[in-house]
């Protein structure tokens, strides 16, 4: 599970609000190194993607998860500037697409409900009954 | 044959060995390459990078062991991927892990620099080197969910919505507490609230009946979207596919399907759905065959590569000689 893909989920159980988030224990994490080093098309495409991507992210909630990852080198907040420079947005493009959770558990914040992470797969399988 | 749908739960159907078979019959990953690659014209998605433009992100549901998902990345897109079966997604994983190694196996790697890397084993291995184009690891990522208690995304997150052969099913339940109707509309006001504006779905599916295909596309009229049934191919049993194509433009027509079967509208006046699967102008061609999708069928190269995939599998072939493939004299 990457952190792109945990920063758009959301706890859809009737229990949870829009506003609930769901937290990361990490037990096993794998960072893979960027494969775009000398290639200038697939920089540019890294950040493309990054500035469209930007304006759906939830920045607090990937500050979060990347901590719980392990990573500290998100700042707390992106500034204009910031947003339209090319070598942040790669550097945001490793972050959401490069940084798996192999292995571990996601909680909501609200109800505590428990998503287990194996094989880098998320277990997001609902009973009928936890639906809306 | 019945239907998969009627033996019990998608990831009953979908367990290791059948999945493995899914995955390793290449008449079946050639026609869900085929599919994906319609679904992905019919989506008209902005210029992927391929074309100087950007990746799209992509929510491709029902995405099996990740046959659709290579597609979408070939086109460079980025793509997040859920199924209801574990043992689909378990080769999907596979696959995606393969190109990992592949691709970082003609780097240099530098000994561990990161505290939270376990112990995976980088190739570094002379096999990739000297390659002049550098496979890229998957932009893929799995989940295990099902789509019938709705999608769990935040809303406006992707760019556009695929489904191959996967949408039916909720059309089946499983269990006393699975109401088909219900898991539709769960699904349909998810993905209405998952896309962002101006994003498209295209959802190929099989439907049993035409009550099915009419109760899908009344779903997702339901929860605001426009769009249609595209129809390929009507008049051929084998060969029909249904693309329910999904927008928020109110004005959308839906493209025309393959051999000129008309799409249909969503009419916003009505609740019940225009589907358009037969021509009544064109009659029924008595004794014709299905027509050929592509001439790599059934051609002598065709033919040569199936003995030589037989060969491989180690079954008793025949061998190929000047008269391997050749035309035959007609009958009548």
């Amino acid at each position: 599970m990457r952190l792109l893909t945990h920063n758009v989920m959301r706890n859809n159980t009737a229990a949870a609000s829009a506003g609930s988030s769901l937290r990361i224990t990490a037990t096993e994490v794998r960072v893979d190194e960027s494969t775009t080093d000398d290639d200038a098309e697939g920089q540019r495409r890294e950040v493309e993607f990054a500035k469209h991507t930007l304006p759906i992210l939830d920045w607090e909630r990937l500050v979060e998860g990347a901590r719980a990852m392990g990573l500290e080198t998100l700042p707390p907040a992106v500034s204009p500037e910031l947003a339209n420079d090319a070598g942040f947005l790669r550097a945001l493009y490793g972050v959401l697409m490069n940084v798996r959770l192999i292995n571990g558990m996601l909680t909501c914040s609200e109800t505590g409900r428990e998503f287990p992470v194996t094989d880098g797969i998320v277990n997001f399988m609902l009973e009928e009954n936890e639906c809306e | 044959m019945s239907r998969p749908e009627s033996t019990g739960h998608a990831s009953l159907f979908y367990n290791a060995k059948e999945a493995r078979k899914y995955d390793s019959s290449s008449r079946m990953v050639g026609i869900q390459r085929e599919i994906t690659e319609r679904a992905i014209e019919l989506l008209r998605l902005p210029p992927g990078p391929r074309e100087g433009g950007r990746p799209s992100f992509v929510l491709d549901v029902g995405c099996g062991s990740g046959l659709s998902g290579q597609v979408l990345e070939e086109h460079g897109h980025v793509w997040v991927g859920c199924d209801v079966s574990r043992d689909m997604l378990n080769m999907a994983n596979e696959r995606i892990e393969r190109k990992r190694e592949e691709a970082l196996g003609g780097e240099s790697s530098s000994s561990d620099d990161d505290d939270e890397t376990d112990g995976d084993d980088m190739m570094q291995d002379s096999a990739n080197q000297g390659r002049k184009h550098k496979p890229e690891p998957s932009p893929g990522d799995l989940m295990h969910h099902d789509m019938g208690t709705g999608l769990p995304f935040r809303p406006a997150t992707f760019d556009a919505c695929i489904s191959i052969s996967a949408l039916q099913w909720l059309c089946y339940s499983n269990s006393k507490d699975q109401i088909p109707k219900r898991r539709l509309m769960r699904f349909f006001s998810s993905l209405y609230k998952v896309l962002r504006r101006g994003a498209r779905a295209v959802l190929q599916f099989y439907p049993e009946t035409s009550e099915h295909a009419i109760l899908i596309s009344e779903c997702a009229a339901k929860v605001g979207f426009a769009g249609g049934i595209v129809v390929d191919y009507p008049n051929s049993t084998k060969a029909k596919k249904h693309y329910l194509v999904l927008s928020f433009e109110r004005v959308y027509k839906a493209p025309q399907g393959l051999t000129g079967a008309e799409g249909a509208l969503l009419n916003e006046a009505r609740t019940g759905v225009h589907v358009a699967d037969r021509d009544p102008k064109k009659s029924k061609r008595g004794g014709g065959k299905a027509p050929r999708k592509k001439k790599g069928t059934k051609t002598k190269e065709w033919i040569l590569h199936k003995k030589e995939t037989q060969r491989k599998r180690g079954k008793e072939t025949r061998k190929d000689t000047k008269y391997t493939g050749r035309k035959r004299p007609m009958r009548f």
